[in-house]
């Protein structure tokens, strides 16, 4: 097996770097709007003092770390997915003995967030120099405590938006489907504003759900900013969300295979 | 009007294509107003956090908006479609049929894919643009209102001889797939006013890719907070950008010489 994964990532790093050009073109794309969030709350911070609490440099801080949880976290599996069921390119794949799914796909993925992070890195510290951050709340004992909650948060994103994409077996609307799974992240994820300052109604929800795990609990791990009680209630919550997006995820696969069938077959 | 009877019959060509994907309408209608819902729950949370942003209030950043929305329907009913069809023409060479024609290649390229189910959000536009203008409670003059109008019909055509420029930039380098990226990046920052960006992001929302102008500008036309001189300013900045891009654009089409020779 770990034979497989290397020759995997081998191809799949190579297959990546074509697409250098395109990739900084995404990049600049995907920063645009976290910016946007960045510069609304860090001027009403500056304009009120602060936001319940929250300094200018509180959000400035919790921006900039999410740029990188958000890029650790995040996937691509609909877009390099999704279309090989619907033109049947899958059949070539399925023949294989290694899930699709979970091998090669996951070892693009992989390839895509590495190179990502890579061209990020200039990036971002031509951002920290524009923005002038404080990083005094991080702590290595901080970002250690987060790397589990970031690795939790990108494999149930994965099994999440893996069975989303395996919805393709049954309807060519997926993208659609996708586009509604993107908006509850960007609501109950904490993109759009740090968790603490929604409504209490959608704070109490988030609490429950796996979003939190994909930027606001590893970004607040990592700032120093939660006491040891809720950084265990993540944990569990992200456990247990794990294990029922494996098995959600393993139920649609199969009954998604079932149900495939190439075209021309 | 010769120009008018060749859109409507454009038109009707793109609803004739439209109609055979209705499900598909109804999934994009929803997902619209899902989106829309979005905004205004953004808005609201960023005003129980505070009494203004950039120094305007929550009327007027319903009435923003609401201008954004114009813009951003202009981009996905007009611009997007036809941006593909246009790299997809120069790729394979069907831009010889668009020149063929005994119109305005410009022209047939702008029009030739329209997005139907975007339409309705026009209205939409504008019911937000009016409910924005009476919670302002800002007494929106005549003369307020035609500037308003005025600009962003100016900051629409700021826009669109950006693109013209933009996509004319792949007669020069044919792969440039990547041609308005740029453009549908920054293109959300129309949703605040130009006041909440850092110093060096204000100048490239105003300057460089001017989103700023068909957004915050005219909203500060609605809030009277420019003059007439200054209106004339915009729209004589409207006129001068069309031309150049049509020259551009012009200029760029010498370029062209087919897929395979």
């Amino acid at each position: 097996m770990p034979a497989i994964f290397k020759r995997l990532w081998q191809v799949n790093w190579a297959e990546q770097w074509q697409y250098r050009a395109n990739l900084i073109m995404y990049i600049l794309y995907w920063l645009v709007s976290p910016i946007i969030y960045l510069a609304v709350w860090t001027s009403i911070a500056t304009a009120n003092g602060n936001v319940s609490g929250l300094t200018a440099n509180d959000f400035i801080t919790y921006y900039m770390i999410l740029l990188i949880v958000d890029q650790l976290t995040s996937n691509i599996i609909i877009h390099i997915f999704a279309y090989k069921v619907q033109d049947g390119t899958l059949s070539g794949e399925l023949i294989k003995p290694i899930h699709p799914m979970l091998t090669s796909t996951l070892v693009n993925d992989i390839a895509f967030k590495t190179l990502n992070l890579i061209v990020l890195t200039p990036i971002w510290i031509v951002l920290v120099l524009l923005f002038k951050p404080q990083f005094d709340s991080v702590s290595i004992s901080g970002i250690l405590l987060s790397i589990p909650a970031i690795l939790l948060g990108y494999m149930i994103n994965y099994l999440l938006s893996g069975t989303i994409t395996s919805l393709a077996f049954w309807t060519t609307r997926v993208y659609s489907i996708h586009e509604f799974y993107y908006a509850l992240i960007l609501l109950f994820a904490g993109q759009f504003v740090p968790l603490q300052l929604m409504p209490e109604v959608i704070q109490n929800i988030a609490r429950f759900l796996p979003f939190q795990l994909f930027m606001y609990l590893p970004i607040q791990i990592i700032q120093g900013k939660l006491p040891t009680n809720a950084i265990v209630q993540g944990y569990i919550t992200g456990i247990l969300w794990f294990a029922v997006a494996l098995m959600v995820f393993r139920l649609v696969w199969r009954e998604g295979v079932k149900r495939y069938s190439a075209v021309g077959a | 009007m010769y120009f008018f009877k060749l859109i409507s019959t454009l038109f009707k060509v793109n609803v004739q294509m439209a109609v055979a994907y209705r499900a598909d309408a109804l999934v994009n209608i929803l997902l619209n107003i899902m989106w829309l819902g979005w905004e205004l729950l953004g808005l609201s949370i960023i005003f129980s956090n505070t009494d203004t942003l950039g120094g305007w209030g929550f009327g007027e950043l319903i009435a923003l908006l609401g201008v954004f929305r114009i813009v951003h329907t202009m981009m996905m009913t007009l611009v997007w479609p036809n941006t593909e069809k246009f790299n997809q023409s120069i790729r394979d060479g069907s831009m010889d049929y668009t020149i063929l024609q005994p119109v305005s290649s410009m022209f047939l390229v702008t029009f030739s894919r329209i997005n139907i189910w975007r339409t309705w959000d026009l209205v939409l536009s504008i019911v937000l643009i009016v409910i924005g203008v009476n919670l302002a409670g800002e007494v929106a003059t005549p003369l307020s209102i035609l500037n308003f109008i005025l600009l962003t019909l100016s900051g629409a055509v700021v826009i669109y001889s950006l693109w013209i420029v933009m996509i004319a930039f792949t007669f020069y380098f044919t792969k440039f797939d990547n041609n308005v990226t740029i453009l549908q990046a920054l293109l959300d920052s129309g949703r605040y006013p130009v006041s909440v960006y850092p110093p060096w992001l204000q100048v490239i929302v105003t300057f460089i890719i001017p989103i700023a102008v068909a957004t915050t500008i005219p909203v500060q036309g609605l809030r009277q907070e420019l003059g007439t001189p200054q209106v004339l300013m915009f729209a004589v900045i409207a006129a001068v950008s069309f031309l150049v891009a049509s020259l551009f654009w012009k200029a760029g089409l010498k370029r062209y010489s087919g897929a395979s020779s």
